[in-house]
């Protein structure tokens, strides 16, 4: 595979809208998921990752033509417009306010309209790895001539929907989500928009990027709303995310896991590390940070992971204490100053899928 | 690469491998209902699912009766999806178990991505292959033939592509195994299969 770039493309989360301001507030500790009043369906007060700088009445449009800005604000617009540049947008319930009409007709025309892009846009849609995939299949397209650069985003807003729907399942924590920890609850769901911008060259705009090596899916075959509990589709993607990426596991330096804070999902992660020798790496969950941000995870992980590789700082992993998976793992307790080259970014989801990626700042 | 077998449905028909297929037996409640009962499937499974993993279930036992997809290694199948309207048919009841009948419906939100239905046909053989769902505005067969070239590049043997679409108005399914063999795909050919 011809050698890539990953550099930040923008981040809108509860704890800023740009990379400084991100990168000020994970080195502070800061979390942005906070207790929401009368957001369940009940009249409970979840705690959720909000942003609570959002003000007109569809919070996904706004994010949306919020990130555009931004990308415009951080690299110029004849980037976007270039014959060149693909767009590809990773969200899972997108509009969800706009039903019955289609979901997804804000996300192009507010595209359209801002970046004026020469491509139609991707979008995919594919549970809480949808980020993931989009990267990696950022650069399935860059393996040909036709483009030059993927700008990838991805994007989801807090819904009654969504915030109903886990706490129908009993999957919500009544307090901030605690990944991986002994007495985690469940998940705090998080609306984020952000993205990176996958490249054959690096950006000129850009003064920092890493290495793209390789990624792949996997699904568990098993179960479409409950992770294996053997974890064989994310055993399975890393094994071969290692394999395209041409590394083994004794070079990663840090992983970016999944971890959304429910019994079996970190549970299943735990059991996958195990058995792919990788439980004494250093590893976090940004979920304590961002809350579950879906559709958006991926991506902005990936962004807090770059943020990590630039500073050479592994940030804690907010709500960790004692270890709480049967395969004990490396969870980050404090910010460490440690050198950061080689990551590997991970993602489980419904529908059975996993996805991983490796991330290098040197080849 | 070349088409291994193909099966379009919808309420106006079956069509297998370019062939219209016709239903013999009386029609049920439901056309997908008329189908499972003509396949003589026994899924109880089949039930508890939103109209897009019904269809895309019958559409897999219908291709496997053409292909040999029980001889597949595992990892070697590749299920690449896409539809126009994600799973608003589903959303919209998720929103009325909550808006109308005043209780959020479990088995309703497990079905509010379009993904469930990938999950579903893994499930049900066995494939721990790559997956991806897009949402495109229309069938776009230049689109699928890039998909399958970069999952065929990557490593599978064979992709099950897949357009499968609920709304109100409309439903129809639309499932193409591609093989790695010698062979090409004009995007013609599939257009066609697709519009039957």
């Amino acid at each position: 595979m011809k050698q890539l770039f990953v550099t930040y493309g923008g981040m809108i989360t509860p704890l800023g809208s740009t990379i400084d301001a991100h990168t000020r507030a994970l080195k502070n500790g800061q979390s942005g998921v906070t207790v929401v009043e009368n957001s369940g369906f009940n009249q409970e007060n979840w705690p959720l990752g909000k942003i609570t700088t959002l003000h007109t009445e569809n919070r996904y449009q706004e994010l949306l033509s919020n990130l555009c800005d931004a990308l415009i604000q951080n690299h110029g617009a004849p980037l976007f417009a270039s014959s060149k540049t693909l767009i590809i947008v990773s969200s899972t319930k997108a509009d969800i306010d706009a039903l019955p009409n289609d979901t997804f007709a804000s996300t192009r025309s507010i595209i359209e309209t801002k970046l004026a892009p020469k491509n139609k846009p991707i979008i995919i849609s594919n549970a809480c790895i949808s980020g993931v995939i989009a990267i990696n299949t950022a650069a399935d397209y860059l393996s040909t001539d036709e483009y030059d650069q993927c700008v990838v985003m991805g994007i989801d807003a807090l819904s009654d929907f969504v915030v109903f729907g886990f706490q129908s399942l009993f999957a919500l924590s009544d307090v901030p989500s605690q990944p991986f920890d002994k007495n985690r609850k469940g998940i705090c769901i998080g609306e984020a928009a952000g993205a990176v911008i996958v490249s054959k060259a690096p950006i000129a705009t850009s003064a920092f990027s890493v290495r793209y090596l390789g990624g792949s899916s996997s699904n568990d075959a098993n179960h479409i709303s409950g992770p294996s509990r053997t974890g064989e589709g994310l055993f399975r993607s890393v094994t071969n995310t290692f394999k395209r990426s041409g590394i083994s596991p004794d070079q990663i330096d840090y992983i970016s896991a999944h971890g959304t804070g429910t019994l079996y999902n970190d549970e299943m992660e735990s059991i996958a590390f195990d058995r792919l020798q990788l439980t004494a790496v250093p590893l976090n969950s940004w979920k304590g940070y961002f809350g579950h941000t879906l559709g958006a995870a991926g991506i902005i992980e990936v962004l807090a992971s770059m943020i990590t590789m630039e500073n050479d700082l592994l940030f804690k992993s907010i709500g960790f204490e004692e270890t709480g998976t049967s395969c004990p793992l490396n969870v980050i307790k404090e910010n460490t100053a440690q050198k950061v080259n080689t990551v590997l970014k991970t993602a489980s989801g419904f529908g059975g899928g996993n996805a991983s990626l490796i991330l290098s700042k040197e080849v | 690469m070349k088409i291994v077998a193909s099966v379009k449905l919808s309420p106006a028909g079956m069509f297998v491998n370019g062939n219209e297929r016709k239903i013999a037996g009386v029609a049920e409640e439901s056309w997908t209902k008329t189908i499972y009962s003509e396949l003589g499937l026994n899924y109880p499974k089949f039930y508890k699912m939103d109209p897009l993993a019904k269809m895309a279930f019958l559409g897999i036992n219908i291709l496997q009766e053409s292909a040999e997809l029980a001889e597949m290694e595992t990892e070697e199948v590749a299920l690449i999806f896409a539809n126009s309207s994600s799973s608003q048919a589903t959303d919209l009841k998720f929103i009325e178990s909550y808006d109308e009948r005043g209780n959020p419906s479990p088995s309703l939100f497990v079905y509010t991505l379009p993904n469930i239905l990938t999950g579903e046909l893994a499930i049900f053989k066995k494939w721990y292959g790559e997956n991806v769902f897009f949402i495109n505005e229309n069938f776009d067969a230049s689109f699928f033939l890039d998909q399958i070239n970069f999952y065929l590049r990557k490593g599978a043997n064979k992709c099950l592509c897949g357009w499968v679409n609920a709304m109100d108005d409309a439903e129809e399914c639309f499932l193409f195994l591609v093989s790695a063999e010698d062979g090409t795909i004009t995007t013609e050919e599939l257009t066609t299969l697709y519009k039957q």
